[in-house]
Parts: structure tokens; sequence; C-alpha cells
């Protein structure tokens, strides 16, 4: 992921987050209230049949016929307690408990208590009770959720369009960068193969002989031909068709080393050679001298004056060890990221391990970096996970 | 066997109480009612006077064996008019427990919890 779409999403994980915790507040608080609300509702229409009943109480206490009718409704429940709050008669299946509060509730139940006085029938308190119509709450909630996803749609594209309006410079200082890159190594291509190439005429017939003023214009012609072709590569990666085949490792290693030969000469750096022979690996020729001359530069570029490069192949890997300025351990994690340059005495564009990490992850390689600083750094590819 | 005796008891303890109510209820007929009856006293609206303003059982019988061992206009639960058209009770000769007999036998008489029933 790159840095623009890493600073994107946690942008909008920020964002979204945030709102998303202000909403659900917002809408508990709301939720709760609203469902206060709809309860006092019922229990207005509950305290009312409540007075409707005291009103018949009041009737039936003057009534001297032989039978009393309680006043039941099939739409509510209601009971009579004495003074000493002990049932006299109701509607309920199972006598409920008188509370001492005016009103209460259960998961299902509305209840609301009378205080009589006088006391008719003998009745000091009157309990009536009815099933919580849940229909409107269940409504509210439907509410609430399509509000939480239709803000949820709303915010996300209003969070992706700012995020996209917040890192556009940074896109457009990479874009800038990319198309600088491209169009400087476009016109870097035919001066630096003129430049190799009268080199090797010039070489070939002896005209100067191995002058180390030559060497050093051969060595930086190198170095600049190395760079052109790195940043060809990050430039054309995304099309970029491989032919995998079978390269033999060992005499790629050897022939890249010779290729250097010229840059560790100068450095006065001793190289040290363990290297399996005949050693075949299924991997695009282009991409192994890649893999190879980015190690191998690095190596050298960081590696102290007169210090020593070590190149092991093995069955299963390859490390190269140089014994240089080395890497904090801090910047271990970060140092395979593109433009990365921990060290800015020396120069380069950071792209060096970057290239690296991309054709080991193409064919599932591990890269494995152990550093020191001013001791050295060991980089390891091990060909299988 | 065992529910066999377990039912004869349980018949015999009715039956006798069923007698002790009835009998019970003889003697406040003999007693109280009967002198209501022919003054023409409405014992039921007595009752539900009481009921309206006591509430529960025990504060009734206490309320009527007070006005009982000392009647009086001042401490009576009826109007002041309801003398100008009844007599006033003349204090009774009952000893305290056949007194508090008779007001317990008063009250399951004319109890409401025995009248109210669910509409259909």
């Amino acid at each position: 992921m790159s840095s623009e779409q890493s600073s994107l999403v946690r942008f909008l994980l920020i964002y979204l987050g945030s709102t998303f915790i202000l909403f659900s507040l917002a809408s508990w608080i709301f939720y709760v209230s609203s469902k206060h609300h709809l309860l006092d509702k019922q229990r207005e229409i509950l305290k009312y049949q409540s007075e409707n009943v005291t009103s018949k109480l009041r009737m039936l206490h003057k009534n001297f016929d032989g039978t009393l009718v309680y006043p039941g409704s099939k739409t509510f429940n209601s009971a009579i307690y004495d003074l000493d709050k002990r049932y006299i008669f109701g509607t309920f299946k199972q006598i409920p408990v008188l509370e001492h509060t005016d009103h209460y509730s259960d998961e299902k139940r509305l209840y609301h208590v009378t205080k009589l006085e006088p006391y008719y029938l003998g009745a000091a308190y009157l309990l009536t009770a009815k099933e919580i119509d849940k229909s409107p709450i269940t409504a509210l909630q439907a509410k609430i959720i399509w509000f939480m996803l239709a803000a949820g749609v709303f915010f996300t594209t209003l969070g992706y369009f700012l995020g996209r309006l917040f890192t556009a410079p940074m896109r457009d200082s990479i874009e800038q960068m990319n198309y600088f890159i491209q169009d400087t190594t476009h016109e870097l291509n035919t001066p630096i193969s003129t430049i190799l190439t009268n080199i090797e005429l010039l070489e070939t017939y002896g005209k100067y002989g191995k002058s180390e003023e030559l060497q050093r214009i051969e060595i930086a012609s190198k170095t600049l031909s190395r760079i052109y072709e790195d940043l060809t590569y990050l430039n054309l990666n995304h099309d970029y068709h491989r032919d995998v085949e079978s390269v033999d490792i060992t005499q790629l290693i050897e022939e890249r080393m010779v290729y250097f030969s010229t840059m560790l000469q100068s450095r006065g750096i001793t190289t040290r050679l363990e290297i399996l022979p005949e050693k075949m690996l299924e991997i695009d020729p282009n991409d192994a001298v890649r893999l190879i001359d980015n190690l191998l530069s690095n190596a050298i570029k960081y590696n102290k004056a007169k210090g020593t490069l070590t190149v092991k192949l093995t069955e299963k890997s390859l490390r190269i060890i140089d014994t240089g300025i080395g890497i904090a351990q801090k910047d271990l994690n970060d140092i395979s990221k593109r433009f990365k340059r921990v060290n800015k005495s020396e120069g380069g564009f950071g792209i060096g391990l970057d290239i690296v990490n991309q054709v080991v992850n193409s064919y599932g390689f591990v890269l494995h970096i152990t550093s020191e600083m001013n001791k050295g750094t060991e980089v390891e590819v091990r060909w299988e996970k | 066997m065992g529910k066999i005796i377990f039912f004869f008891s349980l018949f015999c303890i009715v039956g006798h109480a069923q007698d002790v109510n009835k009998e019970d209820k003889q003697q406040l007929q003999k007693e109280c009612l009967q002198c209501h009856i022919e003054q023409q006293i409405p014992s039921a609206l007595i009752y539900r006077r009481y009921l309206m303003k006591y509430s529960t059982f025990e504060r009734m019988e206490k309320a009527i064996f007070a006005y009982i061992k000392n009647p009086d206009k001042k401490h009576s639960i009826m109007p002041p008019q309801f003398f100008l058209k009844f007599p006033m009770k003349e204090l009774s000769t009952l000893d305290e427990d056949a007194l508090q007999k008779m007001i317990k036998s008063y009250l399951n008489t004319f109890d409401v919890k025995k009248k109210l029933v669910l509409p259909q």
C-alpha cells in the first residue's frame, strides 16, 4: 500500500470512527428519550383507564344488590388492595405484589398504582397493568438503524472525497517526481550508452590503456547506467513482462562481481566469495541481475574504505555481508520502502532495496536484514519460504 | 388407610366449622340484626360506611367495638341526620368476648369480597 493510500485509510478510519461514535451516542440518547416518551404515552392511557375503574368502584360501593360485578376490562388488568396492601379482588391470573411507586414496569407490562380515598369497597390502592405495545418501539429502532446506515454511507462518501482532497498535494508531488524520473531516465539513456560504448572501444583499441582516469569514468558511467535500469524498472514495473527460466546464479554472481570490480578496487574493498557451484534458480534473468546488483551496490556504497564484502551462496539462500556503517534497529522495518534513505552521506534515490523487495515478493522469496551500527549489515535472500 | 383418616378428619373439621359459623350467624341474628330489622336500621349501609372509612377488617373491628362500648353520636360513623330517623343505640349488655365474636360475624356477613364477581 502506497503512503498516499495508507494516509487516506488512516484519515478515513479516524474520521469514520469518531463520526460513528458521535452518531451512536446521539442515536442512543435519542432512542432512550423517544422510548421514554412512547412509554409515557402508554402510561397516560393506563392512568386514564385507572380513573375509569375508580369511578366505577365508587358506583359499585353504593350498589347493594346480591352480587357486585367488578369493573374489569379485556384491554388491561386491574386489582384492588386494602390499606395494608392485602389483595381484595382483581382480574389478574397471578396476583401481583403491590410496589411502593406510582408506576413501574417489567419486560412485558406497565403498572400503575392509584391511591384511593375514601376506600370504596375497602380499596385503598388500585393497581392497573397492561401489555407494553412494542410496535412503536420496534418502528423507532428500525428508523434509527436506517438513519445510521444512511449516515454511514453519506459520511463514508464525504470522508473519501475529503481524504482525496487532503492527500491531493502529496499525490501531486509523487506524480511530479515520477514524471521527472521518467523524463530524466529517458533523456539519460542515449548519453550513458554512448559513454560506455566509447570506453569499451578505448579499452579494446588500447589507445589509453587502463588509466586511472578512464577507470573513474567507467565507474561513474556504470553507476549511472544502473540507476537508469532501476528507474526504468520502477516506472515500468506494472507492465513488466517476466521471462522466467533457469538461471545459473553462481555464474551470474561471478559476472556481476567482475562488473563491480572497478568500484571495489577503487574503494580498496576485499571480497570473500563462498559460492555454491552451479546453483540454478527459476527467475527472470533481468530480475536476477537487478537483485544482485542492488545488493552488491549497497554493500559497496555503504561499506567502509578498505572493508570486506562477503558473498555466500548456498542451496537455500544468498547472503551479502558488509563491514559498513550499519542500520539502526528502528530503521530496519522501513528500510525497504521507496525513497527511504537512512544514511544520506552517500548519493542515491533510495530505491535500491525497494527494487530488491519487489523482486523478492514477485518470486515468493524472503528478505531478511540484520545490522549493527558501525559494524556492518547482512542481507539474506531465502529462495524458499 | 392414611388417606381415609385424612379425609375423615377434614370432613369433621369442615362440618364443625360450618356448624360454628351457622351458630354464630344465628347468635348475630338474635343479638344484633333482629333489632336492626325491627327498627329498619340499614345494616349493609352501616357496614359500607365503616368499609369506606377503615378499609381493613381489623380496623373496622376495632372501630365498631369502640363505638359499641361507648355509643355516642359524636363517635358514630353515621351522619347526625341519621339519628333524626333512627334511635341512638343502647349500651350493649354482651361481654367483650361475645361482642368481639358478634362483630366478626357481622363483618363476615356483609363482607364485599364474597359478593364481588368478574364480568362475564
